[in-house]
């Protein structure tokens, strides 16, 4: 009988391992404790410039997402803000981008969230409804912002019931990127450095085709992964472009998938991995692919521009996604500034926060160098922003980037009806018109869930 | 004398206090806490409301649950028994009377030390296409006609024998230590009879060094299904449990429940029904050891 017991609290206690695995700890260290350091010795005196009602110096936590050259650019940001700023200091937390809506979901709950967070457009309604993301008017006129001054197509995404809850910085739409060189040689560059493509289907497959006629067997015509979110990105900005709009119904309660136009697309994208094979099966890695040299165009978000740049001795080309079928139009999203919601409401905070937030919107000059396209068209008109190459050949796209409905089931639907089904279509184990019908059902399923 | 005892025991319980404080913060106390939460719809922030037994109503229709149920069921028939027949034969290896049995004894020991990470991504390095290492020796040794390349990583057969042969080659370590410990246990003077009888090395081994295995072997399979019940982090870094949900196992689509889609309730609710299933396992083994201690006495 004892052993019985030993027994059992020994798988007792390999389960309780178990359990305690997959929790992982979130432990926070983002409190807002108002940093004490250098508090008094600023001069109320010097801050005529900054927005403060009586001179108290108010500080700031912020979480991030960004790791790489996005994290870079916005901490420069960051920085810049706090040495013009001087009543307002904004102490940046940088947490990894795969557990950052857990944290802050959690720590939001916990009452220890912080006081300016990042959120994407398309997560957007997720934190409405789990009463993370705030309604911005309160403070809005106070801290001097110009709904009018926000392109209206990334604007209208962050509006939900008729309220603003969220600052729009950039949009980061699905975009092409071509080699110049290996284009070139295959004699499909034009002489105005960009792609000679026929409009419509044909033309685009013409292309294709032709550089893997032209090019040597090792270059792949066309670099793009095989699953998940890139070959996604350009099925919805196909399905897009046929005039469809979303997978859900406009009341957001129920799977709204049209077949027709969903199938079509699939099967143009499965016909270039397995008909027209321009596609390389299977790559292991295709933006190594691209950025070696060996890839003549692909697909994917703006902020590899950054990536491209800074490859040596690299001649690549950036461009729309070409117009395949009816009309223009792309996948994208967009990260917004969102202030979450605190334990106690500080006005004061609440209005340095926004304050920050549209200051950081009106200096995307700085965060385009990673290739994202700004919130605000009058910073493409900055000479900082013009003397940055390529993303004046793509600023066109925040205009057509198609976003989803706001629905709070967004992310759950892409990642576990659409990419599952999509991905059997590009592994060519699944017709497009069978995948579209089991996407129907899996969609309304994580509704109803 | 009695007092003697319980002193005893208050001071035994003195050192234990530290941990057990640990112990039962951290671990007793959320799986009694799970409890509750398996009986409630329980977002990541906040209790939303009491269901009683639907959750567990709903399991039982989730055929979601059952396939990635019977997923790591297939991951616990492929690795369990080549897991404790691999780690004999390394055992038999390494206990050799030789020069290299200290390097025989790292070596196969070396991979235990590797995180999972670590390890999955050798195995994605591994088993690749284009670039991977096994694609690219079939390629030169002509096994595999050149412009032709295997995918590991996306058929779902395939998948399954690569990453049970990376956790094959991964983990055996750990059993290959109890069983080498356990077969230097075993009393020289039983072998000299035998040699002395003029056994042979198969009868030594068939009628010797087995039997006197057996209750090692009982412990480690215990342990190995336990651990491979619990398969996780190599499957989702290696194929992210595709192709189309194929290799998912049990772990993954609780901890996608839980966290991905924002139902801990739920979650908890399977986590019990894993945690059930193990028991009643442990609870077979146990009987069937039982049983044959009483036979043999």
């Amino acid at each position: 009988m004892k052993k019985l017991l030993v027994m059992s609290l020994a798988a007792l206690f390999s389960i309780s391992l178990l359990l305690s695995a997959c929790g992982g700890g979130s432990k926070n260290d983002g409190t807002s404790s108002p940093s004490a350091s250098g508090a008094q010795s600023s001069a109320p005196a010097s801050e005529s410039a900054a927005p403060s009602d009586n001179g108290a110096k108010v500080s700031l936590s912020f979480w991030t997402l960004f790791s790489g050259g996005d994290g870079d650019n916005m901490q420069a940001m960051i920085d810049e803000f706090n040495k013009t700023h001087p009543s307002i200091q904004v102490k940046n937390t940088k947490l990894e981008w795969g557990e950052y809506y857990t944290k802050l979901i959690t720590a939001v709950g916990n009452g220890n969230g912080p006081d300016v967070g990042i959120s994407h457009t398309s997560r957007l309604p997720d934190l409405i409804d789990q009463g993370v993301a705030t309604p911005l008017d309160d403070v809005s006129a106070d801290a001097g912002v110009d709904w009018a001054s926000f392109n209206q197509n990334l604007l209208n995404a962050t509006v939900v019931d008729g309220k603003h809850y969220a600052i729009p910085l950039d949009t980061h739409p699905f975009i092409m990127y071509y080699n110049k060189k290996l284009l070139r040689d295959a004699g499909m560059l034009g002489d105005d450095g960009k792609p000679k493509m026929d409009p419509g289907a044909d033309g685009f497959v013409k292309f294709l085709t032709t550089l893997k006629e032209k090019l040597p067997p090792k270059v792949t015509p066309f670099a793009l992964s095989n699953s998940n979110d890139d070959p996604y990105r350009l099925w919805w900005a196909l399905y897009s472009q046929l005039g469809a709009h979303d997978v859900i119904s406009d009341d957001l309660k129920s799977a709204q998938l049209d077949a027709d136009k969903g199938a079509k697309a699939a099967q143009f994208i499965q016909d270039l991995y397995h008909k027209y094979n321009v596609i390389k099966l299977n790559d292991p890695d295709f933006y190594k692919n691209f950025q070696s040299g060996t890839a003549a165009i692909m697909m994917t978000g703006v902020w590899a521009t950054g990536v491209w740049e800074s490859t040596k001795g690299f001649e690549f080309g950036a461009m729309p996604i070409p117009k395949i079928f009816d009309r223009d139009a792309t996948w994208g999203d967009s990260h917004t500034i969102i202030l979450p919601t605190a334990k106690s409401e500080d006005p004061a905070k609440r209005k340095a926060a926004l304050t920050f937030a549209n200051w950081l919107a009106d200096n995307g000059q700085i965060w385009a160098k990673a290739g994202h396209i700004p919130s605000k068209p009058s910073v493409f008109e900055k000479q900082a922003f013009k003397d940055l190459p390529y993303r004046s050949d793509y600023v066109s796209v925040a205009d057509t980037v198609i976003f989803s409905k706001p629905s709070t089931k967004n992310w759950q639907i892409r990642d576990l009806a659409l990419f599952k089904f999509l991905n059997e279509v590009w592994a060519n184990k699944m017709t497009p018109a069978d995948a579209m019908t089991k996407m129907q059902a899996e969609i309304q399923k994580v509704l109803d869930q | 004398m009695r007092m003697t005892k319980l002193k005893a025991d208050a001071q035994a319980l003195l050192f234990l206090l530290p941990f057990l404080i640990v112990y039962l913060l951290f671990t007793v106390w959320p799986m009694i806490k799970g409890v509750q939460m398996s009986l409630y719809k329980w977002t990541l922030i906040k209790r939303i409301k009491y269901v009683g037994w639907h959750n567990y109503q709903n399991m039982f229709h989730d055929q979601e649950f059952w396939a990635s149920l019977w997923h790591s069921t297939i991951f616990v028939l492929l690795t369990t028994p080549t897991m404790i027949i691999l780690a004999i034969i390394l055992a038999l290896i390494a206990n050799r009377n030789s020069r290299l049995q200290k390097f025989y004894r790292s070596v196969f020991f070396l991979p235990s030390i590797l995180s999972v990470a670590v390890a999955s991504f050798l195995g994605l390095f591994m088993f690749q296409p284009y670039t991977g290492f096994l694609n690219s020796l079939l390629h030169l040794v002509h096994m595999l006609p050149a412009g032709k390349e295997i995918f590991w990583l996306t058929e779902t057969n395939l998948a399954w024998i690569a990453v049970g042969f990376l956790t094959l080659w991964w983990t055996v370590g750990f059993n290959f230590i109890l069983y080498l410990s356990a077969m230097q246990d075993i009393p020289d003077e039983i072998y000299e009879a035998a040699r002395l009888d003029g056994a042979t090395d198969s009868a030594v081994f068939w009628q010797i060094t087995l039997p006197l295995l057996a209750p090692i072997t009982k412990t480690i399979t215990m342990l190995q299904i336990i651990a491979s019940f619990k398969v996780f982090l190599q499957i989702y870094i290696i194929t992210g449990g595709g192709p189309l949900d194929q290799t998912r196992s049990v772990i993954q689509y609780i901890w996608q429940t839980g966290f991905r889609k924002n139902n801990l309730g739920y979650a908890a609710t399977m986590s019990y029904m894993l945690f059930f299933i193990l028991l009643v396992l442990s609870a077979i083994q146990y009987g069937m050891n039982n049983r044959k201690e009483a036979q043999m006495r």
